[in-house]
């Protein structure tokens, strides 16, 4: 162990927390390190004198004081909490006025008699019945005007898909 | 007949109260205070207002202030113990608030030189008084060392830079272990251990002359 190491470790030497290897590394260099020993001693004696220092005592009127200042405390933490709860009390208070006067004021209304208000008569057509529009349809009115026959048009259209599974099955019994 | 005898039994209760508290640990007392019983801050008081005292006192070096930060020490652990997290130390808490209070003044000082020349001042006002802690039938001269000797002791504990002091202060003064430290004083564990050690070598420093 250097004196470095030993400076380092000073603080754990002096409160016995090192394990047995160090404290033997450290108890060693002091008996071989004269410098190092002198400044252990110092450190010692001077942590000796600062906790011998007298203890000083609270005053006399310590307690008094103190007390004084919770009952102050105490009383000031009821009196908010009551002030609080005042405000509570209040609002509450106001409300329930409030909403007694409201209860109070529909049923008087409803206690007066009125004249009877019948709702107003509306006269009304009835709706007229569905009649079927018999006209040509769009489709109808397009083939007109293209000149074709509706019936062979749609004929057609209806066999296209069959003509076209039939000539594929003719191209491939050729093969 | 029977209300005398209640009255007589009033105090009896109180002195058994009294009693039961001082010799539960901390989180106990905390615990009873919490369920309503008054008391039990009267014991949370008696066990910590002269340690915590002293711990300002060496930290700030004025009396008659430390006292006082005492007393808000205790008035903010009253109005906010509610809050304190069981789960740690009471000890601990009580003294991060008091640690915190300390640095407060001494920043504040600081800040305020004119505030500083009357804690001066003061404290050598304070000096003039007579000893009350020495033998008064040691000699003269064994008397005037001695003085002597603590005036110098706490004067180089006073030189400590302020952080150095308070680790310092709550090792060598109230023996809070490593981790505690820590904890009051919002350091990592390697930061207490460096700090103590050069706290103990400056203050070793300082004295050493007087020593010889």
């Amino acid at each position: 162990m250097d004196c470095r190491e030993f400076q380092e470790n000073h603080f754990a030497f002096i409160d016995d927390t090192l394990s047995g290897i160090e404290l033997v590394g450290m108890q060693r260099h002091i008996a071989e390190c004269e410098s190092c020993a002198k400044h252990d001693t110092t450190v010692r004696r001077s942590l000796m004198l600062f906790r011998s220092l007298p203890r000083i005592e609270p005053s006399a009127e310590f307690s008094e004081r103190l007390n004084a200042r919770l009952r102050e405390l105490r009383e000031s933490e009821t009196s908010s909490a009551f002030h609080h709860s005042g405000k509570f009390a209040a609002a509450v208070a106001i409300a329930s006025v409030v909403m007694l006067g409201y209860i109070g004021s529909s049923l008087r209304d409803v206690d007066t008699p009125r004249d009877i208000v019948f709702p107003p008569v509306v006269a009304s057509v009835p709706e007229p019945e569905f009649v079927p529009l018999i006209a040509p349809g769009p489709a109808l009115v397009t083939s007109a005007a293209a000149g074709l026959p509706i019936w062979t048009a749609a004929l057609y259209a209806e066999r296209q898909p069959l003509h076209f599974a039939t000539a594929d099955l003719q191209l491939a019994s050729s093969h | 007949m029977r209300s005398i005898a209640r009255k007589q039994e009033v105090p009896n209760q109180g002195a058994t109260v009294r009693e039961r508290l001082r010799v539960m640990d901390d989180s106990a007392v905390v615990t009873a205070f919490l369920g309503g019983e008054e008391r039990a801050f009267s014991e949370l008081v008696e066990r910590y207002q002269t340690r915590l005292l002293n711990f300002i006192y060496r930290t700030i070096g004025d009396r008659e202030k430390a006292e006082d930060l005492v007393q808000e020490v205790f008035i903010r652990v009253y109005r906010h113990l509610h809050r304190f997290d069981r789960s740690k130390k009471f000890s601990t808490w009580a003294y991060t608030i008091a640690s915190n209070l300390a640095k407060n003044e001494l920043r504040n000082r600081s800040r305020n030189p004119l505030v500083l020349m009357q804690t001066v001042q003061k404290n050598w006002q304070d000096d003039d008084r007579p000893l009350q802690f020495e033998d008064t039938t040691s000699r003269p001269d064994d008397m005037y060392r001695k003085r002597h000797l603590r005036e110098i002791v706490e004067e180089s504990v006073a030189k400590l830079p302020e952080h150095h002091r308070h680790v310092f202060v709550l090792r060598e003064l109230e023996g809070k272990s490593y981790e505690e430290i820590a904890e009051i004083t919002d350091c990592n564990l390697g930061t207490v251990k460096s700090r103590l050690n050069r706290a103990r070598n400056s203050f070793a420093e300082i004295v050493a002359p007087y020593m010889e």
